[in-house]
């Protein structure tokens, strides 16, 4: 009972991060149907940039989160304007993909120049302090990184729901040409909505830097772990991250601790595979038409 | 457009009617490539080897990829399935002769393919676009991871394959020919592909295929043939790489990198065409490892900065670059 208990809690906290890492990914496929295959490496760089954060000025890394998140922002929204946006328009959105996946090799290999393939952890000073509650034992890095998942998901469920920008993103999210009808500037949106989406891959990047080791080469997990989430949650929304993001967290220890420590992506692929095919539209069912 | 009857035979004579010079130049090619190891040096033909397998590779996975549009991200899994099925056959038992192990386990290998990709294709057919690409890099990891955990398949520990070059030929040289037959042949079944009835069945797919079932196109049935066919081709080529290699771990055939390099190859040359893939793969070979081989430090930051530079500059491909100059040189004579 204790180690199904403790099991469930692990997963949960792995989960709040695997969501907060997707969301970015999800709302980029859900508003203009890229595939940023870039994404990966987004998380990487926050945990990087709070990495360094830490070392150099002693900034705790929940301080960093939004430094982090408003640098960037700024990628993000250039590097759509600047990149991904002409790949679009010049190819097709498949060509795209192979464009966010060339970015990819290089930043790769900016980071690995930069801070060796080795691999880095963040460790502020409260790292090592837990908790006990009843038989479970919880770091308070986990539940640290667990509450500031759910809160910056809420933040983000929060402006997307209430805010203008928010209500515009939404509105050419389902009608791109209606919305640019309406007055939105299309291009505006799009460079915001991966401005958000950059931010919120950092923010779980700098959340991840404290809870697990990292390294470049990581990112191409990240990516797919993205994908995974939206195809269980669906696509585009806040609430559909969460539930991917937690669902799968919790299959990866689960499998790990029933099945065996090498099969927790085997197990993940073939549940993705069979969602795939059972049911594409993801568990909450919204906006996965191009799927069939 | 007329179809001769609509017969294979019958349309492959018309497409060889039709295609003339480019047979004439992929013979010619043929020729010139099957001299090439009497005069390069050992190290460029393994580049060569090298070249062949990334082409062959491209066009088996241009048929479904690039005729129908339907883009795998997972075709690795034939490539890993193919070598350590015939791997498993060729050392589990005792073979008079290494030929003769090489030819069963060729045949097990490419039935294994066959086998998986008749079993995964109707479901996994019935997705569309991205999510099929995903569907089937899904399939590419559960096989991998599974061949490398479950202790019976060999796939942590290796399988050592049996030596096929007769002792006499250098075995670079031996494999080299082994994948200019293979490649060549892939090239020939790519032909017959595109331009028999089930060629022109898989663009009509590529183009609309709700369309191209409403007027009576057997969609299922052709996607179906064609991603067997691929897969078996795969297989083929994996096979012939793992004993090129000699010694197989799951690491070593199940590789993402393979499976995004085919399309990168079809992509960069132009995709739905057979030149295509063989001109991509020719470029990128040459570059990553003749004029990048020195760089190792920023190999990766130059291929992907090159990917992003062709996407750009040559979104329909080489191909798609180079026909429309064509056109208008060839008009300016006229």
């Amino acid at each position: 009972m204790t180690l199904i208990l403790q099991t469930i809690v692990d997963g949960l906290v792995l989960g709040g991060l695997y969501s907060l890492a997707a969301i970015g990914f999800s709302l980029i496929f859900g508003v203009m149907n890229v595939v940023n295959l870039s994404h990966g490496i987004i998380v990487l760089i926050g945990s990087y940039l709070s990495y360094i954060l830490w070392r150099t000025l002693g900034i705790d890394p929940l301080l960093s989160i939004p430094l982090v998140m408003v640098a960037l922002f700024g990628f993000g929204y250039v590097y759509q304007r600047g990149l991904i946006q002409l790949a679009v328009d010049r190819s097709s959105l498949l060509a795209s993909m192979l464009v966010t996946f060339g970015v990819a090799l290089m930043l790769r290999n900016v980071l690995v120049l930069i801070f060796s393939p080795d691999f880095k952890s963040i460790t502020p000073s409260w790292a090592f302090n837990f908790f006990v509650i009843g038989p479970i034992t919880v770091d308070l890095v986990r539940i640290s990184a667990l509450a500031a998942s759910l809160v910056l998901l809420c933040l983000l469920a929060l402006v997307l729901g209430y805010t203008h920008m928010g209500r515009v993103i939404r509105a050419t999210a389902q009608q791109d040409l209606a919305a640019r009808l309406c007055g939105v500037n299309a291009r505006h949106v799009y460079g915001l909505t991966f401005g958000v989406s950059a931010a919120f891959a950092g923010a779980s990047g700098a959340i991840l830097g404290i809870v697990l080791p990292f390294s470049p080469p990581d990112e191409a997990h990240w990516t797919i772990n993205a994908f995974v989430v939206v195809t269980l949650g669906g696509v585009g929304s806040p609430s559909g991250a969460l539930i991917g993001g937690l669902l799968l967290g919790l299959i990866s220890t689960a499998t790990s601790q029933a099945i065996g420590p090498a099969f927790p992506n085997a197990m993940m692929f073939l549940i993705l595979v069979i969602m795939l095919l059972v049911r594409p539209a993801g568990l909450l069912g919204n906006a996965f038409s191009g799927s069939r | 457009m007329m179809m001769a009857g609509g017969t294979l035979p019958g349309m492959l004579a018309q497409g060889i009617a039709a295609h003339r010079g480019w047979i004439a130049l992929a013979l010619a090619a043929l020729v010139l490539l099957a001299l090439a190891p009497l005069y390069l040096s050992p190290f460029h033909v393994r580049v060569a080897q090298l070249f062949l397998l990334s082409a062959a590779l491209a066009i088996a996975w241009s048929l479904l990829g690039g005729f129908a549009g339907y883009w795998s991200f997972g075709h690795t899994a034939f490539i890993g399935l193919g070598a350590f099925v015939a791997g498993l056959v060729e050392t589990g038992w005792t073979w008079p002769s290494p030929a003769l192990a090489f030819a069963v386990g060729l045949l097990a290998g490419a039935l294994a393919c066959a086998l998986l990709a008749g079993l995964i294709a109707y479901p996994i057919l019935r997705l569309r676009g991205i999510y099929f690409a995903i569907a089937m890099l899904g399939v590419a990891q559960v096989l991998g991871e599974l061949n490398n955990s479950i202790d019976a398949f060999k796939g942590t520990m290796g399988i050592v394959l049996p030596q096929l070059a007769p002792r006499a030929v250098e075995p670079a040289t031996f494999y080299y020919y082994l994948l200019l037959v293979a490649a060549a042949v892939t090239l020939a079944i790519g032909f017959a592909v595109k331009v028999s009835r089930l060629g022109y069945g898989l663009l009509s797919i590529r183009e609309d295929e709700d369309t191209a079932r409403m007027l009576g196109v057997p969609t299922e049935r052709y996607k179906i043939q064609t991603f067997v066919l691929s897969a078996v081709l795969t297989g083929v080529l994996g096979i012939i790489y793992a004993h090129s290699l000699g010694f197989i771990t799951a690491g070593s055939v199940y590789r993402t990198d393979f499976s995004l390099n085919m399309i990168v190859y079809a992509l960069l040359g132009g995709m739905g065409t057979l030149i295509g893939p063989v001109i991509g793969a020719g470029i990128m070979v040459v570059l990553t490892q003749i004029v990048l081989g020195r760089l190792l430090d920023t190999h990766m930051f130059i291929t992907g900065a090159l990917l992003v530079i062709l996407v750009m500059l040559a979104p329909r491909g080489i191909v798609g670059f180079v026909k429309p100059i064509l056109a208008r040189w060839r008009g300016g004579f006229r």
